[in-house]
């Protein structure tokens, strides 16, 4: 719980400090309760748990093969990182080939 | 002690060698033998030969009083005490190929279609002769109600009662009561009002839940964009200054192939709907996984004292499923390989190829609290489940949506003050 605030509270630091607007401060609040309400919410009720299957299942796997080819170049781009990045969420399907 | 699997009367021991290839011995005849069937599928027959149905006698005395030992894990004869196991169930379904080597879909004879109206049997008594109707919907054992003599159901009914194997408990119901107890403690101060004053965990039910277990042959291909990020600089000046990227765009394509071993797949449609803010299925599903190479086949006897509930779903009704989850492990198994993008991947495509399947239907032990609330109009029945063979607990209390409130007031009040000190500061 206290790591969700301690993270609210950098995030809004951070981009206080970034557009150099201090009202944006006092977003904290708010963020902060809203942070400590879904921590605890998920505490009890466990929402977002299910059986990590990908990592408690026996998997045996060959080698991962494949390409990369550079096709293009992004220069003074804002975004952190590339559009719809689903690199962690194994579970989000995407368009699917036959 | 466990008891050495014994030929059923002019049939073939379970360890006998498979038959030359091209030569399928009848359906239903060897344990063991995997048997093409019109639809393409092999089944692989699990049925408990050794056994008949009606009366199941203690192999030494002969009693029919018998239930599971937990703290062993066996059956125990309440006559004369003598403890043996059933066969396990992964070297009658696991013949010498390799799973790298699996092809086709392979269904234990306990996993085939479901008859919603083969339900009711009719057993003979051994011990009396009277005839016993048994509605294996509802239970899989009876008690004669002339010679009092237990019967017990190990026909593969196929109305999904009766699976291929069971995984007895090996969790006592006292130790899932301090699992759960323990659980509940933990999550007391703003747990709903009603919930504390009525929570009773000596109400824990040993539940024997339906579970589809596949091992899989499988490769899978993913196709998307990947950014390395080449420079971070600044722009613009005072008010206007920003944080900007330069970066190389890449085509990224993966193709792994890979083997999954005891991929375990709620089978009943009720459990299987993990809708949050309507259920709390997934409870029951985060307390996965059993040591399900240690299921033995299937004795009615080791749901004595348990209840237990039906699969409903076919092999059929559970391939998006399966083919959802082994396309999850690809991308978990290809994310060692994109390290180097360090701004992501955009993974936009997937392919899978199955090439073998093999599903064989159990019953695994559940432990299950179960609390049922209504907020504000709406109505559910939040569980706290204990795995019955590691223990591993999960579940979901109901909270007080007040005291949250007040909590999550204070916390934002105490962080709105330092902001504002902050601002007064500067």
């Amino acid at each position: 719980m206290n790591t969700m605030v301690i993270e609210a509270a950098h995030l809004v630091a951070q981009a206080s400090s970034e557009s150099d607007t201090p009202w944006v401060l006092l977003l904290l609040g708010p963020a902060g309760a809203a942070g400590v309400y879904w921590m605890l919410f998920r505490f009890y009720r466990n929402i977002d748990k299910s059986h990590a299957f990908e990592t408690e299942t026996l998997i045996d796997a060959q080698p991962v093969t494949g390409q990369d080819h550079k096709v293009d170049e992004v220069r003074g781009t804002k975004r952190r990182s590339i559009n719809g990045n689903n690199a962690g969420d194994h579970r989000t399907r995407v368009q699917r080939l036959h | 002690m466990t008891d050495t699997p014994v030929a059923p009367e002019g049939g073939v021991p379970a360890d006998a060698p498979a038959p030359p290839h091209g030569q399928i011995p009848p359906h239903g005849q060897v344990p063991g033998y995997a048997t093409p069937e019109p639809s393409g599928e092999a089944v692989i027959n699990t049925a408990n030969e050794r056994m008949h149905d009606g009366v199941n006698r203690c192999p030494k005395c002969g009693a029919t009083e018998i239930q599971l030992r937990v703290t062993t894990g066996m059956l125990i004869c309440l006559f004369c005490r003598h403890e043996w196991a059933e066969t396990q169930i992964e070297g009658i379904v696991a013949d010498e190929v390799a799973l790298s080597d699996l092809t086709g879909t392979t269904v234990a004879s306990g996993a085939g279609t479901i008859d919603a109206d083969a339900g009711m049997l009719t057993m003979k008594c051994s011990g009396c002769g009277a005839e016993v109707v048994v509605n294996t919907a509802e239970a899989t054992s009876s008690r004669c109600h002339w010679c009092r003599h237990v019967l017990t159901v190990n026909q593969q009914v196929p109305n999904g009662a009766v699976p291929d194997a069971v995984l007895p408990f090996s969790i006592t119901r006292d130790q899932a009561v301090e699992h759960i107890r323990a659980f509940a403690d933990k999550r007391k101060t703003f747990a709903h009002r009603q919930f504390i004053s009525e929570f009773t965990p000596e109400n824990v039910v040993g539940v024997y839940l339906p579970y589809m277990v596949v091992d899989g042959n499988v490769s899978a291909d993913v196709h998307g964009h990947g950014e390395v990020q080449t420079r971070r600089y600044t722009r613009g000046s005072g008010d206007d200054k920003e944080t900007v990227y330069d970066a190389d765009v890449y085509r990224v394509d993966r193709s792994v192939s890979f083997t999954v071993d005891d991929l375990t797949l709620e089978s009943s449609a009720e459990r299987a709907d993990m809708t949050a803010f309507v259920n709390t299925n997934n409870v029951i599903n985060t307390i996965l996984p059993f040591d399900t190479k240690n299921a033995v086949q299937w004795n009615a006897n080791y749901l004595v004292g348990y209840t237990s509930e039906r699969r409903d779903q076919d092999v059929e009704a559970l391939v998006p499923a399966l083919e959802h989850q082994l396309l999850s492990i690809a991308r978990s198994q290809v994310r060692d390989s994109i390290r180097r993008y360090d701004r992501g991947v955009r993974w936009e495509a997937e392919r899978l190829t199955v090439h073998g399947t093999r599903w064989v239907s159990m019953y695994l032990p559940v432990w299950l609290y179960s609390f049922y609330h209504e907020d504000k109009g709406r109505a559910m029945v939040h569980y706290i489940a204990v795995n019955g063979r590691t223990g591993e607990t999960m579940g979901s209390v109901p909270v007080s949506h007040g005291r949250l409130a007040l909590a999550a007031l204070a916390s934002g009040t105490v962080l709105e003050g330092i902001a504002v000190a902050i601002l007064a500061v500067s």
